[in-house]
């Protein structure tokens, strides 16, 4: 678990590859089989590059980022996010995120999601703005807030 | 773009229970797709450790899931909530999502899903297209009517002014 956090705190970047695989194995978990995030031929014909990554699964991305820096005694209580470009299946992208308010009860923060270039750097913003509060001490939420 | 028929759909409501308890397979495939290893998700001992009764899910997947929905694939593959809004000449985008938790998925949970439109507005993008902004809420719920997850999630109907 990480010390207690402090306004203006980096976050752990968290950062994923999204193969074809994963998403077959996403449409599956979520029981979303649209073609559009998994079927070649099916996106061609749409003339687009490639299988679209199922933007939801940005959010989970972003709510495992802060997990694993905050540990199991925390509980994301809300978290919001907007898409700015369609990610395709083999790309890489780039969660981050920033502390900008913090009490005893939970911290408040402001992420991006990058989605990156073969060369490594960033290429554009797959989401923008996102941010979420995560109470702290407990694992589990208390109730509607 | 905002017409009387859409603005009739501000208000709908449609609500769908889940045939059977979410499961524990479901939290650790959905960890599994996602490539997050946290044991929440598949050690009983660690969550217990925790102070949870048991394995739980990640967090979203309540909110990206169409297992509650009990609905059959459409003709793309779809198995999931629509309101089925067709407008022609337009281009269908997701606009983002906002979801509230108010405790942790357990396995034994049977979900209820009530999805409701709740905004329709019409507004003009930076490079002066016209678009319809659609805000949509689905509230889950288990078996005793306690509140889990909230999701909002805005769909955007970009006019393609003549383009296709």
């Amino acid at each position: 678990m990480t010390a207690q956090p402090q306004v203006g705190d980096t976050i752990p970047p968290l950062e994923r590859t999204i193969r074809l695989p994963d998403m077959v194995a996403y449409a599956g978990a979520t029981w979303d089989w649209y073609q559009s995030h998994y079927d070649p031929d099916y996106v061609a014909a749409k003339k687009l590059p490639g299988p679209i990554v199922d933007g939801q699964v940005f959010g989970a991305l972003l709510v495992e980022m802060l997990q694993d820096w905050l540990g199991p005694q925390c509980f994301v209580q809300s978290i919001d996010f907007t898409f700015r470009n369609l990610m395709f299946a083999g790309e890489s992208v780039r969660c981050e995120g920033e502390v900008v308010a913090v009490t005893d009860a939970h911290v408040d923060v402001t992420m991006t999601v990058t989605t990156l270039g073969t060369d490594g750097r960033p290429d554009r913003f797959a989401v923008k703005p996102a941010s979420a509060r995560v109470l702290l001490g407990r694992a589990d939420g208390v109730g509607r807030p | 773009m905002l017409t009387d028929e859409i603005r009739a759909l501000v208000g709908q409501q449609r609500v769908y229970t889940a045939p059977e308890p979410f499961g524990a397979a479901s939290g650790r495939y959905f960890g599994l797709a996602i490539g997050d290893d946290n044991p929440l998700y598949r050690d009983p001992a660690f969550a217990q450790e925790q102070g949870l009764a048991g394995v739980t899910a990640p967090p979203t997947l309540i909110c990206e899931t169409n297992q509650y929905s009990g609905l059959p694939m459409d003709a793309e593959g779809y198995a999931g909530h629509r309101w089925g809004i067709q407008i022609e000449n337009t281009r269908e985008v997701r606009g983002g999502n906002a979801y509230v938790f108010g405790r942790r998925l357990r396995p034994e949970d049977v979900v209820t899903a009530t999805w409701e439109i709740t905004d329709a507005v019409e507004k003009t993008s930076g490079s002066g297209a016209a678009m319809l902004i659609v805000t949509s809420r689905a509230t889950y719920t288990d078996q005793r009517d306690e509140f889990l997850a909230e999701n909002t999630e805005t769909i955007i109907f970009i006019d393609l002014g003549g383009q296709s």
